[in-house]
């Protein structure tokens, strides 16, 4: 039982692992790029190209070190920013037992099942079918579904969701795709200074005569090529760890309700269907699915290999696709339906649209 | 050099331990999801008296068919292990299957409510001992697997990690539970 999974808790553990590794790629990266700089900086005084390498790498610890505290203090900002953003973007409506039971009483009943405590439950007006959750820390764990899923899907298929958005939390996924997001960004900025760099570097640098000439330039180009790869396997990190937690949330669900069935079901009902107006990806990453963007540059794994993994590992049985109903209705026009925009959102819209309070009223899980 | 080899035992001792552990818990999550077929499995043995009684008063000569059912009941309760509690169980379904043609020929039991909902109860507990019944034997699959791979089939046995039954219903009967029970009016 070293590696295979043969079910659903190996399939779990793996995945996990999975993401450790994944996640411990972000400090290799963030000390890959460390030396690139330090060897662009010191390129003009080497004398060989191996000695180059040597002082560089000898130096690089000190950088890295001051580059885990710009992390730390970018962290700081960014989650507090994450949920400015998450605010701003997802304005739904908090809502309790007695205006929704049905949808309560399930979370709930899965939160006792597990003991875990009950995050607020929200809900956005809108004929999308998709879910998310929400919060870095304890008190502001939040799971938000739209309309379109409450009416589209079954008990079973509703608590399976709802069961995925709580296996989010459960593994601190936000915390997660946030700390992802953060490296990337810093990887990103810097990347951007070492591509311009390189012509103070060539200009300013030549500090000895011209026979290091040479051994700077190939340094330099060292130094780009390192900063260039690590700048692409962050993007493709984080991309791939965000992947892997949808795999994980699905197992997650279908441990939590024991029914893989009623997840393949709920995501078979989602297709074609989880798109709501336009978000930025670091939101969309928490989506229950993101059809916005795919395979390689996707945040979620396409749906049939989520079905598939399913089916694979947790034992469940895969009806196949929905047939496509043959006429559906335009959507609504966006007068009430869009919740997205704060701008064209008419101020009588009313109950329908969560902008439509007055101007300075905060989001459901801000108020109190 | 001294070094390498305790690093490389001190390696095999964690690997080891994480097979070990994960053993113990694909145990856990096979007993659990048992627990879970089981508190269903109840919730049926539960309803039966109920339900005899209630045809009673209105067929109370069909003795024979009343009294296997409440035979059945008793073998099922007493039925402890996964794999007893599959022929049991399988005999109970059938059993159950009986009683609910037998009322076709009672129209007064037939429009009677507290059957009526005595049966629909009964049809959804069969659904969800369906579901749960597949949701254990997956997770008794898993830990019979892992049992089985290298190194962990070295000790496994050993250690007390045997592998575990199936809760297994015959055919026929595994249609009676997965297709609920009609009612013809």
């Amino acid at each position: 039982m070293a590696l295979g999974a043969v079910g659903l808790r190996t399939w779990q553990w793996n995945n996990k692992l999975k993401s450790l590794l994944l996640l411990a790629g972000f400090p290799v990266l963030l000390y890959l790029l460390s030396f690139a700089i330090v060897l662009l900086v010191g390129a003009g005084g080497a004398d060989t190209v191996a000695g180059g390498l040597r002082d560089a790498w000898a130096a690089t610890p000190g950088l890295f070190a001051f580059a885990c505290i710009v992390a730390a203090i970018w962290f700081t900002i960014a989650a507090l920013g994450n949920r400015w953003i998450v605010d701003r973007i997802t304005g739904g409506r908090e809502v309790t037992r007695k205006e929704e039971p049905r949808l309560w009483n399930l979370l709930e009943n899965l939160c006792i099942s597990r003991g875990l405590p009950m995050p607020r439950l929200g809900i956005i007006e809108t004929d999308a079918r998709n879910a998310f959750a929400s919060g870095l820390f304890p008190k502001q764990y939040a799971v938000t579904v739209t309309r379109g899923l409450m009416e589209s899907l079954t008990d079973a298929e509703l608590e399976a969701v709802l069961a995925h958005e709580l296996t989010h939390i459960r593994n601190e996924d936000v915390r997660l795709l946030v700390i992802a997001g953060v490296v990337v960004g810093i990887i990103s900025l810097v990347g951007e200074l070492v591509m311009r760099g390189r012509w103070f570097v060539f200009r300013g640098g030549g500090r000895r005569s011209r026979g290091n000439q040479g051994a700077a330039g190939a340094l330099v180009l060292i130094a780009i090529a390192i900063a260039v790869l690590v700048y692409g396997l962050a993007f493709v990190l984080r991309l791939a760890i965000s992947r892997n937690r949808e795999f994980l949330a699905d197992a997650g669900a279908a441990e939590l309700t024991r029914n893989p069935d009623a997840m393949i079901g709920a995501l078979r009902k989602i297709a074609g269907h989880s798109t709501i107006g336009d978000v930025p990806a670091q939101v969309r990453a928490m989506f229950l699915d993101d059809a916005q963007a795919s395979g390689w540059w996707g945040t979620h794994p396409p749906l049939e290999a989520r079905i598939a993994a399913l089916v694979r590992h947790a034992g469940g049985r895969d009806p196949g696709p929905l047939p496509e109903p043959a006429a559906t209705p335009p959507p609504a026009p966006s007068q009430d339906a869009n919740p997205w925009h704060q701008a064209e959102a008419p101020q009588d819209a009313g109950q329908a649209n969560p902008w439509a309070g007055q101007a300075g009223e905060l989001p459901w899980w801000r108020r109190r | 050099m001294e070094w390498i080899v305790l690093g490389v035992i001190a390696l095999l001792i964690v690997w080891l331990v994480i097979i070990y552990n994960r053993l113990v818990a694909l145990r856990q999550t096979a007993g659990q999801s048992w627990s879970d077929v089981d508190v269903q499995l109840k919730q049926r043995h539960d309803l039966i008296p109920n339900l005899v009684e209630t045809v009673k008063g209105y067929a109370a000569h069909e003795r024979g068919t009343l009294e296997a059912v409440v035979q059945a009941r008793n073998a099922a309760i007493s039925a402890g292990t996964p794999q007893a509690a599959s022929a049991a169980e399988g005999a109970l379904s059938g059993a159950l299957r009986q009683l609910f043609a037998l009322s076709e020929a009672y129209p007064d039991l037939k429009a009677n409510q507290n059957f009526a909902q005595l049966q629909a109860e009964l049809s959804d507990i069969e659904n969800k001992i369906a579901a749960a019944r597949r949701f254990f034997n997956n997770s008794v699959a898993e830990y019979n697997a892992a049992t089985e791979q290298f190194p962990a089939v070295l000790f496994a046995r050993s250690l007390g990690f045997t592998p575990r039954g199936f809760f297994e219903l015959p055919e026929p009967e595994r249609e009676a539970v997965q297709t609920a029970p009609t009612v013809k009016f």
